[in-house]
């Protein structure tokens, strides 16, 4: 090809360049991993704007603030559910991860030989009681507070810790939007369904090979958010669910909507709800003779709900958010110390909280009874990154969101089976969206 | 045939290139113009500048120099603060906290009855109404109201509305009963409102997840206005709804709504909306606590300075980092007779500044601005 051609060609290519870049955002990410072929829109258009690539700078005041005198003990927030709850199990198991995080903390000289203390608040579950736990947290003069599993009560706890510039590690609250408000006074450091979705799309459609899903689902906020999360990208994979059923928490007699379901023939079902409703729903399915494969929700990882539904739990596969099987030694450790102090395996929201905790106490250990530092070095993104807890190393995206490979969970002579989700197969054309995972 | 193409490959190649050109522009959304472009004509009155700036924390006389709203009221100024209600007036400041009656020390909103002259006063743990110098406490336990945490309270004629964590509250002061708006009998997706306005026989209520919810006064209807393209992470399409989801604020004045969120600012005439982001508008910040709308002209209450518009000139004024002193920005839009979009900026130094660029509330009148900040309050004068 002639000179002349080689530079046009050049120049038009700058050129095609230029346009697209002035186009578009300035950065080609996704966010959350999200691959390509499931990013909203993707297909189609490109977005005006995208948000949460850029961690969110707290110029609020307060870091001038010296800590106070004559203290007699450093005050650690915990809201939790612990009672009138559905999930007062889980609050137990959150609480007492993080007492025993607290309690070593304590043995190893608590705060320059202050007593760490838990100022423990039960988040009830009524719509708007956290906001006011949050305030009587403020108070008492918290530095920061871990909390909590229910998404409503979270939500609402972090707008309130945001007016009141507490500092909220969130160690049990899988729902997405979480840190999707913008609020720069939180890290959650648990995968939300986010991750357990696109492992769960990768693994039911992409390496099963089913095509036709049909979901049941409790119609909490829980279920609600996840639905909207799994059946858009099931959608943009190509495999639209074809049924949804809804259940109320607390439920027992499914039957009705698994007719339903039955109706359609579906290829697999998915079940999104609590241990005890998600074995009953197991139990029933199979009873009608529903023998397809069926997935669900991370709160099946549970001795209840292995118990609960027995032998027809056999081969169920969900996700975990860590694997409670590793060699990891740190895991170890906790899990033999968690048995001897409270006499019982820790569970997911435990062995989280005793995570959360440690973060927390660790963070006031660097920077002192300031609760904007406190704030500033949980969220920088670089002293906590990486950090060994014994859920695994923490890895923050960048509006502080745990983005770390998670795990399927699959049930094999009557126990769960942890291995590393797949990589997804879907292709992330414009790279991660933070490079730190 | 083979001789033709090779005679013309130059000029295929070009028509291919200028196609591929025109295509590839064709799928990229359309580049969005500055805020308040659409009007060529600039005909309305030049946007309120302030100076002279006086600044009030504990020093002068504050109970707290984290400060969360202020609401002028005739000759005298009531600014909440994390620590109790302190009100300016004669050129003094006084407290007033739970040992006089508040129901709780944190204050996060006021408003004003134009019908009594009743102070409201949202607070932290509860709401007050200050009338003929003593404080009448309302609690979820001692009243209908939906929760303690009152983040924003507004009187609309006989009508008290609170935005509280549990839901929207409408009190009634002739019937003194309560009526709570939530997910059950209102098109919110969750109870938890953060917001409220009034304006034009409606109320617009700021719902966290659930973009804004209208309540029409002489119908008791409800619409709600949310982000079209319904997710958390992206804004798809400029101007085609409200920017994001999760609001922050509401206000309304001049047929004008305006509406804050953590992700940028929206405005809406009734028939079209637009947003507005601090890369593509004089904003200061797209994190955005509070708006307040007087006239023509609205103040956004941003983590990074305080913003006013009138959707086509902004001014912004900011703090120095190091110093007391700052800057007031003013920015200008316009169009060029091709169309093409141009802005000026000028920058005004201010010695001293307002007090801290983190602000959560603000109030005007004809002569002075008060703003409320994290580390102080601070009044300026309208520059004539």
């Amino acid at each position: 090809m002639k000179l002349k051609y080689w530079l046009f060609l050049i120049v038009t290519l700058s050129i095609l360049n230029s346009v697209s870049v002035l186009n578009g955002q300035d950065k080609k990410l996704n966010y959350g991993k999200a691959p390509d072929e499931i990013f909203p829109y993707d297909k189609f258009i490109k977005p005006y704007k995208y948000h949460f690539l850029i961690p969110i700078t707290f110029t609020g005041a307060g870091r001038e603030l010296k800590p106070p005198v004559n203290l007699k003990e450093v005050r650690i927030g915990f809201l939790g559910p612990l009672s009138g709850s559905l999930m007062v199990q889980q609050g137990e198991q959150m609480l007492q991860g993080a007492t025993l995080a607290m309690e070593e903390a304590n043995m190893n000289g608590g705060y320059r030989n202050l007593p760490f203390k838990l100022m423990t608040h039960n988040d009830v579950g009524l719509w708007g009681a956290a906001a006011n736990e949050v305030v009587k947290m403020d108070d008492e003069k918290v530095w920061a507070f871990l909390g909590s599993i229910d998404d409503n009560v979270s939500h609402i706890a972090l707008r309130a810790a945001l007016k009141l510039e507490i500092f909220m590690v969130c160690t049990g609250d899988p729902d997405p939007t979480y840190t999707e408000t913008n609020i720069p006074w939180t890290i959650r450091v648990i995968t939300d369904d986010r991750q357990s979705i696109y492992s769960l799309i990768n693994q039911i459609y992409q390496k099963d090979g089913h095509k036709r899903v049909a979901i049941i689902r409790t119609g909490a906020r829980y279920g609600r958010v996840a639905f909207k999360f799994f059946s858009e990208n099931a959608t943009r994979v190509g495999h639209p669910i074809i049924i949804e059923e809804r259940f109320s928490d607390g439920e027992t007699d499914f039957k009705t909507q698994l007719e339903r379901i039955k109706g359609t023939n579906p290829d697999a079902i998915l079940v999104w709800g609590n241990a005890k409703e998600s074995a009953l729903i197991l139990q029933q399915a199979r009873s009608i003779g529903l023998n397809q494969p069926v997935y669900g929700s991370d709160r099946m990882v549970s001795p209840e709900f292995l118990k609960i539904a027995g032998k027809n739990s056999e081969g169920i596969v969900t996700t975990c958010q860590y694997n409670p099987e590793s060699n990891n030694p740190k895991l170890k450790a906790f899990q033999i110390s968690y048995l001897k102090r409270f006499g019982k395996e820790p569970d997911v929201f435990a062995a989280h909280a005793y995570d959360g905790m440690k973060l927390i106490i660790e963070s006031i250990r660097k920077v002192g009874l300031n609760r904007v530092l406190i704030r500033d070095v949980l969220t920088d993104l670089k002293t906590f990154q990486g950090y060994p807890g014994v859920t695994g190393n923490i890895a923050l995206d960048q509006s502080w969101n745990e983005i770390r490979d998670i795990y399927m969970a699959k049930v094999s002579k009557g126990k769960f089976e942890f291995t590393p989700a797949p990589p997804l197969d879907m292709k992330q054309k414009r790279g991660n969206s933070t490079g730190i995972y | 045939m083979r001789n033709l193409i090779q005679k013309n490959y130059f000029r295929y190649l070009l028509s291919g290139v200028v196609l591929l050109c025109i295509f590839s522009m064709g799928f990229t959304p359309i580049e969005k113009s500055p805020a308040g472009l659409n009007s060529p004509k600039d005909d309305a009155k030049p946007m309120p500048v302030y100076g002279h700036w006086k600044n009030f924390t504990t020093k002068d006389g504050l109970p707290s120099d984290h400060a969360y709203c202020v609401r002028i009221d005739g000759n005298r100024v009531l600014v909440g603060t994390h620590d109790g209600l302190a009100v300016y007036e004669n050129g003094k400041w006084t407290t007033y906290t739970t040992k006089d009656g508040l129901v709780h020390n944190g204050v996060v909103s006021i408003d004003v009855s134009e019908l009594t002259g009743d102070v409201w006063i949202g607070t932290l743990g509860g709401l007050s109404r200050w009338s003929g110098g003593k404080f009448e406490n309302f609690t979820q336990f001692n009243s209908g109201m939906p929760n303690d945490l009152v983040y924003c309270v507004i009187c609309d004629g006989k009508d008290v509305w609170t935005a509280t964590a549990g839901g929207a509250g409408q009190y009634d002061t002739y019937t003194k009963q309560w009526e709570i708006f939530t997910e059950k009998n209102a098109p919110m997706h969750e109870p938890w409102t953060y917001g409220v306005s009034a304006g034009d026989g409606k109320i617009y209520i700021a719902a966290w997840g659930g973009g804004i919810i209208e309540y029409t006064n002489k119908t008791k209807k409800f619409k709600d206005y949310t982000d079209p393209d319904g997710e958390m992470e992206i804004d798809l399409l400029p101007d085609d709804g409200p920017v994001h989801d999760i609001t922050t604020a509401t206000s309304w004045a001049n047929g004008m709504l305006w509406v804050s969120t953590y992700f940028g600012l929206s405005s809406y005439d009734g028939t079209h909306w637009k947003g507005y982001f601090d890369t593509d508008s004089g904003l200061a910040s797209n994190f955005i606590n509070f708006v307040r709308a007087k006239g023509p002209v609205v103040f956004i209450c941003s983590d990074k300075g305080l913003s006013s518009t009138d959707g086509k000139s902004w001014v912004t004024y900011k703090k120095n980092e190091n110093n007391s002193d700052g800057m007031t920005i003013i920015k200008n839009f316009g169009r060029n007779d091709d169309s093409t979009v141009v802005h000026t900026t000028k920058e005004i130094p201010s010695s001293p500044a307002i007090a801290h660029n983190f602000i959560i509330g603000v109030d005007a009148d004809k002569e002075f601005i008060w703003v409320a900040t994290e580390k102080g309050v601070s009044r300026g004068e309208l520059l004539k």
